[in-house]
């Protein structure tokens, strides 16, 4: 059976629903296609925060205050309760090197407009129990929360299909249509689907999908390994993120001498804990390809990491663990806008570890490109053509 | 890290025997269990076994735990107590097994490894169940074989299996008073040999029948049963109050599974079996190369068999290990095999027998 729609969607992940809905709501005939479930990839594998705090000051971060301010009244909008709860949060600073790199962070941060400041770890400790005696100081923002990762999706989910969009699990595209060299449609497991428009939301998998159309995207599969303690009463107050992650993240070039296994692996503490009681501690970040399993020394250092900057979990019990593989980018933001070359394609894919907290403006700024050829504000720095995406 | 030709997790009847074979092939074996003693559940059976001379019929399940111990110890086998194994991870020289041991978390190479985890009561619920004095009829007979102490005077107990009959008799060799045996199918589970011998020392046996509550304000005070139809609804009107002090429960038993799942196993479904049990081929070797399975995680049955499917596994990894030619290996598990199947014969042994021959039949692709 053939379907015929305005746009078709890869992915049913939360940037992949995110788009559905959104789509659909503007009135357009939406089918998305999902090879597994939803929040089977990088949805329902990662931590659940919604941070402002470790966006980089730009459009980075700019996107990123846009998309909480969606959240805030999101719960209302999808008739859906997605557990965003916006407590704040904090990163720990636990030297000179890390201090200094926090200090001209936070500086940009507040230009672009976020809440954000340097607390000592007197007043840090006022705000959470537990942290190292060790440390030198937090940022704090009030601004930070989370959100339950698996709710937001099918919320989402929920919320397009009410709106007149397809949804389709277990249908994995495997080719896509052309006609004239232009892409006009997607095969799937459930049945070809003509459109004008394919939207590829796959995250960490998009660049195998963009193999079969000749491309090479700079999408790259990168591993987040994650700890899930036993459920228990509120401790973890808001989200608590290392400075080491942000130096890792965007001044990887400090770190490339780093004997510690530790910093080898990516790790960067990310904890904060669910509505249910259980806390969620991250995580590395490996490339290691498609695999998502678990290592004990990924763990151990996690776990070593966790209780050097906050003693206060040690005596806590660990009852899971999980891995899932995050779209990484080489410039840390997502490719979101049409292909040159590629009539007909739509890239929204490559938020690495922001896909939750960008999910919100991502459907809006999607909406926007294809039904009014203009997003809410200037996102030429998304742009996947500022890549090279075609192999040679 | 530590590396050793085979680790086996478990120190049960399956986990010592596979241990026994390897060592026997001149291989480094390490058993880890998370008990303080070896043995499994061997040292509370402390009736005598069934099936042939070579199962050891006629001999106390203690005095078979003693043996496999004994030649544990001959053979130089290193076991390591009260280390509960957490994880398996994948490894280049084979697969990390990872467990905390006095206090710390540690973790050793096993070029293989097999599973003996065995299997765990399964439960019943029903208003009361959580009271003190409802406990697994496994955790009464422990209480009285191995640490002595009587659960309770007045006992219930629910479930004909063997497990219930025998640990009814036994409960009853310890001084308790077992008011009822009570059981839902509408005729006995287990052997009539056993039924027999609770039923000549006075204890009741309700066919047909199940708790519908029990009562009591810090423990167990009253236990009411009730009549099932033959389409296992309760009867109303059939009520009937018995004062007691225990329940023990004997409805059967699940595969302790979680290391194989985590193992990335692939699994299949028999409940004769007792539910999801990885899928293995004829030398127990599951989905996940060079990891076996062998007794009641492979598919819950009795001592005998877990003996002789962990004789299987050890002597399979030896082969693999290449302790062993094909030949040799051929021939000795030949003579397993052979035992095994006589084990699986009779009325209860043939439906296992057919149970095994379906997941085997897995294995090789069917389904």
């Amino acid at each position: 059976m053939t379907r015929t729609a305005d746009v078709a969607i890869v992915g049913g992940g939360v940037n992949g629903c995110s788009i559905a809905y959104r789509l659909a709501k503007a009135g357009k005939k939406v089918v998305l296609c999902e090879k597994g479930d939803f929040a089977a990839g990088a949805t329902g594998s990662c931590d659940q925060m919604v941070i402002l705090q470790s966006k980089n000051p730009g459009i980075h971060l700019k996107l990123a205050l846009d998309s909480a301010e969606l959240f805030q009244t999101l719960a209302q909008e999808l008739d859906y309760d997605i557990e965003y709860f916006r407590h704040g949060g904090m990163i720990t600073i636990e030297n000179e090197m890390e201090m200094d790199v926090m200090t001209d962070f936070v500086a940009k941060q507040k230009k672009i407009g976020l809440e954000v400041d340097i607390i000592s770890r007197e007043e840090a400790s006022k705000r959470q129990r537990g942290l190292g005696e060790h440390l030198l100081g937090c940022t704090y923002s009030a601004q930070d929360g989370h959100v339950n990762p698996f709710k937001l999706n099918m919320g989402f989910a929920q919320a397009a299909k009410k709106a007149g969009a397809e949804l389709l699990i277990d249908a994995e595209v495997t080719d896509f249509k052309m006609a004239g060299g232009k892409v006009v449609g997607i095969k799937t497991a459930k049945g070809d689907v003509d459109a004008e428009t394919v939207v590829l939301a796959a995250g960490a998998w998009s660049p195998l999908l963009g193999q079969k159309l000749g491309m090479k995207l700079p999408i790259k599969p990168r591993r987040g390994q994650i700890i899930v303690s036993q459920p228990c009463a509120p401790y973890i107050v808001g989200d608590i993120l290392s400075a080491q992650y942000i130096v890792a993240k965007y001044h990887p070039e400090t770190l490339l001498n780093a004997k510690s296994r530790g910093i080898q692996l990516g790790v960067g503490l990310a904890i904060s804990q669910t509505a249910r009681g259980g806390i969620l501690i991250g995580a590395t970040r490996e490339f290691v390809d498609y695999d998502v399993s678990n290592t004990r020394e990924g763990i151990r250092e996690i776990l070593k990491n966790a209780a050097r900057l906050m003693p206060g979990l040690k005596n806590l019990n660990i009852i899971r663990v999980m891995g899932g593989v995050r779209p990484y980018t080489p410039d840390g933001l997502p490719l979101v806008g049409c292909v040159k070359g590629m009539d007909g394609l739509f890239m929204a894919a490559g938020h690495e570890g922001d896909g939750i907290a960008l999910s919100a403006v991502t459907g809006k700024i999607v909406a926007g490109l294809i039904c009014e050829g203009k997003a809410y504000t200037d996102v030429s720095a998304l742009d996947p053509n500022r890549f090279e995406l075609f192999a040679k | 890290m530590r590396k050793v030709q085979a680790v086996i997790v478990g120190g049960g009847p399956a986990g010592l025997a596979a241990s026994i074979e390897i060592a026997k092939a001149g291989g480094k074996v390490v058993v880890i269990d998370e008990n303080g003693k070896p043995g499994g559940q061997l040292f509370k059976q402390i009736h005598k076994f069934f099936g042939s001379r070579e199962h050891r019929a006629g001999v106390r399940g203690y005095d078979i735990g003693t043996q496999l111990l004994k030649e544990t110890e001959d053979l130089g086998v290193e076991v390591l107590l009260d280390a509960p194994v957490y994880g398996l991870f994948r490894d280049p020289a084979g697969i990390m097994v990872s467990y905390m041991k006095d206090g710390r978390e540690q973790a050793i190479i096993g070029e293989k490894v097999i599973l003996a985890t065995g299997a765990a009561e399964n439960a019943l619920v029903f208003p009361g169940s959580t009271l003190p004095g409802v406990m697994g009829a496994g955790c009464a007979q422990t209480m009285i074989n191995v640490n002595r102490v009587l659960p309770g005077q007045k006992v219930i107990m629910v479930g004909s299996g063997n497990v219930g009959l025998i640990v009814s008799y036994q409960l009853i060799q310890a001084g308790a008073e077992v008011l009822a045996l009570v059981e839902a199918a509408p005729s006995i589970g287990g052997y009539g040999v056993h039924a027999g011998k609770i039923r000549r020392a006075g204890t009741p046996i309700y066919v047909g029948h199940t708790i519908k509550r029990v009562l009591g304000k810090t423990q167990v005070e009253k236990v009411e049963l009730v009549a099932l139809d033959e389409k296992f609804q309760e009867i109303p009107g059939t009520e009937k109050m018995l004062e007691a002090d225990t329940v023990c429960i004997a409805v059967g038993l699940t595969p302790l599974t979680e290391l194989a799942w985590l193992a990335g196993c692939e699994f299949t479904f028999i409940p004769l079996l007792g539910g999801h049990i990885p899928i293995h081929n004829e030398d127990m070797e599951t989905t996940v190369p060079g990891l076996y399975v062998a007794g009641d995680i492979a598919g819950a049955e009795e001592a005998s068999t877990a003996m002789e499917e962990g004789r299987l596994s050890g002597i399979a990894a030896a082969e693999a290990l290449q302790l062993y030619t094909a030949e040799e290996a051929k021939a000795l598990k030949a003579e397993v095999w052979d035992r095994m199947n006589a084990l699986r014969t009779g009325p209860f042994g043939q439906k296992r027998y057919d149970a095994k021959a379906q997941l085997l039949a897995t294995a090789k692709g069917g389904k």
